[in-house]
């Protein structure tokens, strides 16, 4: 086997924390929790409180009461839960919803799909520091306007959002707000106590906790209601049906009551580590661009534009890296990011971005290790290159 | 050695990785002759350079390349295939033919036409200048 | 610890799938949509799911869309099918669970026609029924292979044959069946199968849709582009690789599995004769080698849960999903029982990790608590 890779791609997905993995095996062998949380015998109780606690913990890191959160497959579950939701159940109030051009594809592609279906999208283009201000939302604010979707955290750059500005305008407009918070959860204090937001999707993943489990936020106070998607067995409320994976909600619980308690210590360790790649790049390539506010951005996302080369040659050359050359979930097809391009990069610019997260087993001895690899590849590839 | 992109083959990988002839002649050098393809706005840009001897046959090549790992692989595996052969078979050199024995992507096709006008840009002006 | 005797709501999950899943949840590993090393390792793991959930109903791996569960399969193929087609008739037959009776009501809200397809008292399909309400503007037909309270399998492939003169697609639930029956997806000639992982020893939280690739399909959840873009989200990596273990093991040990299974249901059968006030539904048709739903006379179902539940054992009244519900069983209804019957069903489902001993202490506490009402009305 080959040597062993340096995983600066934690904004992809996040291993799963050794203690969240212990949880997990728990509920997952006979001895544990394994009985399906809906049936009414001892086993079937005993799942149902493990299914409960976990609920407690997903909404006490964001300031939620347990009764908001509905458990689903995943982020892009619940972003699309929560806007086809609401959209079809408030249809009566109109047909129209904001939301960016910089959207995870989860939430954009669901717009995509309102839109054929006969709604109508007001998509916004971010600033040149690839943040949507709040003034931008309110002009595209109209009688009919149903809903704002905005994301708290840029996926592929870290820029973050002022989504406390966005609700008080929303809220006074009487206009719902989705935030699709996967990149935020766990990495930023949340409160939705104070925060104006009626629906916010969070991912197990990206939080050190399992694939394939999600949470969406689902405000009581004001009611906020929506049209299931997955129908049948009315679990969740009736809001999501299907029989509840207790190992991967205990997973997610307990990944969440860990970035509750750790949350204060990690985050200054990460941007730490951030400045220091940031840093060690930046005196190698003085001609490397940092893509994104500078300041006003998430702990362990960095992106930068590498001028001269070509994209996929450096991201290739970086074998011993796993770094994104866009979001994961859109690097396979290699196109240019729409994210950089809606900041105003050029193809080649947008081509040769690298996105390095960082994360909670990152060390300062990988992220220098990162910044030589990257810098070495990067001049060989610039020699090759013809001149002009 | 595990290539980094499932698509490419252990010699591409290794081309790619570690090119061979990459650079240029050092200005002066009798007999070379330069051409270019592509541009960097369009992804993909190639100078080659070919070194032909009075009897008419490729002595030696050089190139520079931007673009993906398959363009560079291709640059790097033509420069030593073109060693020794007459100029014309050297402009009916297929690396198209080369990318498919490589078991290149369909995709890179594209790739290999750029190397192959860079070499016919070089080896014409071979008939305009003799 | 409680004998579980409701392997139908679920099953625990099989010691060799968790070790199977175990380094998946450990270490680092990365998203199956980047291109770097531990994304394409993670990709290579799927597609090796893909071909054992494949293999298990003998159908194409590139047929299989992961979902997160059987319940998001069944909505799939309904609210696909009908989401690409113009509006027109389905028929679902009246025992199907609560995860094809669920979206089927929504494409009725939509304006979707849905009716209920009738099934006899043994609780097998009516064919006569099906053919009358068979016409050009029925877009899907979905009946289920087996039944998850009665067991009773249905001849999918007879329905395959009677919509055979209509441009009709054809779903089947086959949640209960896959494990406990050879399942062909091909034999069958359905276009649309759905599974899920936790009924045959595997995790929770993931499922399938088998469909065959030329039938036209609106994903339900987009974003992201995975499952050939029918299924957004990061994949579930840990639970697919769990599913396709236990689908493995399933299809492995397919023979040894229903013959245990069989001698623990004919055993309890063959006792129960003896235990008057009890009665077997659907008796007299063929059934999963799991499953025997009983009623006993002057018990509510639940209240006979609840005492079995004080002894020690874990049944059902019906559904997981309708526990507690108080309700009467559709399935039972349909099959022309009344309220006070539906009402008194038990189900026991089996699995591999119960044994003769097992069914001895069920019997023993049926025996307990039916005298124990006997004796108390004696008294009364």
């Amino acid at each position: 086997m080959s040597h062993k890779v340096i995983y600066l791609d934690y904004a992809a997905t996040t291993p799963v924390d050794p203690r969240v993995a212990e949880k997990m095996a728990g509920c997952l062998t006979c001895e544990g929790m394994f009985a399906n949380p809906a049936s009414a015998h001892a086993p079937g109780r005993a799942a149902r409180g493990a299914v409960e606690q976990a609920r407690s913990q997903v909404a006490a890191l964001v300031g939620a009461e347990p009764g908001e959160i509905i458990f689903t497959s995943g982020a892009t579950e619940s972003d699309n839960l929560a806007i086809k939701g609401a959209m079809h159940f408030y249809k009566g109030k109109g047909r129209h919803l904001v939301t960016s051009r910089i959207e995870h594809k989860a939430v954009l592609d669901t717009c995509k799909q309102l839109e054929r279906d006969g709604f109508e999208v007001t998509w916004l283009k971010p600033d040149a520091d690839g943040l949507i201000q709040p003034s931008m939302v309110e002009q595209a604010l109209r009688p009919d306007t149903v809903l704002v979707s905005i994301m708290h955290v840029n996926n592929e750059i870290g820029t973050l959002n002022d989504i406390a500005a966005i609700g008080r305008i929303t809220r006074e407009r009487g206009v719902l707000f989705h935030v699709d918070a996967a990149q935020s959860a766990g990495k930023l204090p949340i409160d939705l106590k104070t925060l104006l937001v009626d629906l916010m999707s969070f991912s197990g993943h990206k939080v050190y906790g399992p694939k394939g489990i999600g949470a969406l936020y689902v405000r009581r106070e004001p009611r906020v209601q929506l049209d299931p998607l997955i129908h049948g067995g009315g679990h969740e409320h009736g809001l999501r049906s299907g029989t509840l994976a207790t190992h991967q909600i205990v997973g997610m619980g307990a990944a969440f009551d860990l970035a509750r308690q750790e949350l204060a210590q990690e985050a200054p360790q990460l941007r730490a580590l951030r400045e220091r790649l940031w840093q060690a790049l930046h005196v190698a390539i003085p001609r490397a661009l940092l893509n994104g506010h500078p300041s006003q951005r998430v702990c362990g996302i960095l992106n930068v534009a590498f001028p001269g080369i070509e994209g996929e040659s450096l991201l290739f050359a970086c074998e011993a890296l796993a770094v994104s050359s866009g979001s994961a979930c859109t690097s396979a097809d290699r196109q240019p990011s729409f994210v950089l391009r809606a900041l105003g990069r050029d193809d080649q610019l947008a081509g040769s971005s690298i996105r390095f997260s960082i994360g909670r087993f990152s060390t300062a001895a990988e992220v220098d290790a990162a910044a030589s690899i990257v810098s070495e590849e990067y001049h060989r590839l610039l020699d090759l290159a013809p001149t002009g | 050695m595990p290539s980094s992109a499932t698509e490419y083959s252990a010699t591409a990988w290794t081309h790619f990785r570690r090119p061979c002839n990459a650079g240029e002649f050092p200005a002066g050098t009798a007999g070379v002759l330069s051409g270019e393809a592509g541009a960097r706005q369009h992804g993909r840009a190639v100078a080659f350079q070919l070194q032909v001897t009075a009897g008419g046959r490729v002595a030696d090549c050089r190139y520079r390349v931007y673009g993906c790992p398959a363009t560079i692989a291709l640059c790097s595996l033509t420069s030593e295939a073109l060693k020794g052969r007459p100029l014309a078979a050297a402009t009916a050199f297929s690396v198209v033919a080369l990318a498919e024995q490589l078991g290149l992507p369909a995709a890179k096709r594209s790739a290999a036409l750029t190397v192959e006008d860079a070499i016919r840009s070089a080896a014409g002006r071979y008939n305009s200048s003799g | 610890m409680a004998i579980y005797l409701d392997h139908n709501a679920t099953t625990p999950l099989d010691p060799r799938v968790l070790d199977a899943m175990l380094p998946w949840l450990q270490g680092t590993h990365g998203n199956p949509s980047s291109v770097h090393r531990p994304g394409r390792e993670a990709r290579a793991a799927l597609d090796r799911a893909r071909m054992q959930v494949a293999a298990l109903v003998s159908a194409q791996p590139a047929q299989v869309i992961f979902t997160g569960g059987g319940t998001e399969a069944d909505n799939l193929a309904l609210k696909g099918v009908c989401g690409s087609k113009p509006q027109g008739r389905v028929l679902v037959s009246a025992i199907e669970h609560a995860a094809v009776l669920g979206p089927a009501e929504d494409l009725a809200r939509q304006g979707w026609q849905v009716q209920r397809l009738p099934v006899d008292a043994d609780g097998l399909l009516d064919f006569n029924g099906l053919q009358k309400m068979l016409a050009d503007d029925v877009r899907l037909v979905s009946v289920m292979l087996a039944n998850n309270e009665t067991g009773v399998i249905q001849d999918v492939k007879a329905v395959r044959e009677c919509v055979r003169r209509y441009a009709v697609l054809v779903h089947t639930d086959a949640i209960q069946a896959a494990g406990k029956l050879p399942v062909d997806f091909v034999a069958l000639g359905a276009d649309l199968m759905s599974l899920s992982a936790h009924k045959l020893s595997g995790p929770r939280g993931v499922g399938a849709l088998i469909v065959d690739r030329r039938v036209d399909l609106a994903p339900q959840i987009t974003g992201g582009g995975q499952e050939h873009g029918l299924r957004g989200g990061t994949e579930n990596l840990a639970g697919i690789i769990g599913f396709g273990k236990a689908a493995e093991l399933a299809r492995m040990e397919l023979d040894r599995r229903s013959r245990h299974l069989r001698g623990l249901r004919d055993q309890f059968e063959a006792r129960l004769k003896s235990m008057p006030g009890i009665r077997i539904f659907a008796a007299h048709a063929e059934r999963l080698p799991n499953t025997v739903q009983i009623g006993v006379t002057g018990f509510d179902g639940e209240m006979a849960v609840m005492e079995l539940d004080k002894r020690g054992i874990a049944v059902s009244s019906g559904s997981a999903c309708h526990s507690g519900s108080g309700q009467p069983s559709h399935v039972l209804l349909a099959m022309g029982m009344d309220a006070v019957q539906a009402r008194s069903a038990v189900r026991i489902s089996f699995g591999m990790d119960n044994s003769a001993h097992d069914v001895e202490a069920l019997l023993a506490a049926l025996a307990a608590f039916t005298s124990k009402r006997t004796g108390a009305l004696a008294l009364a």
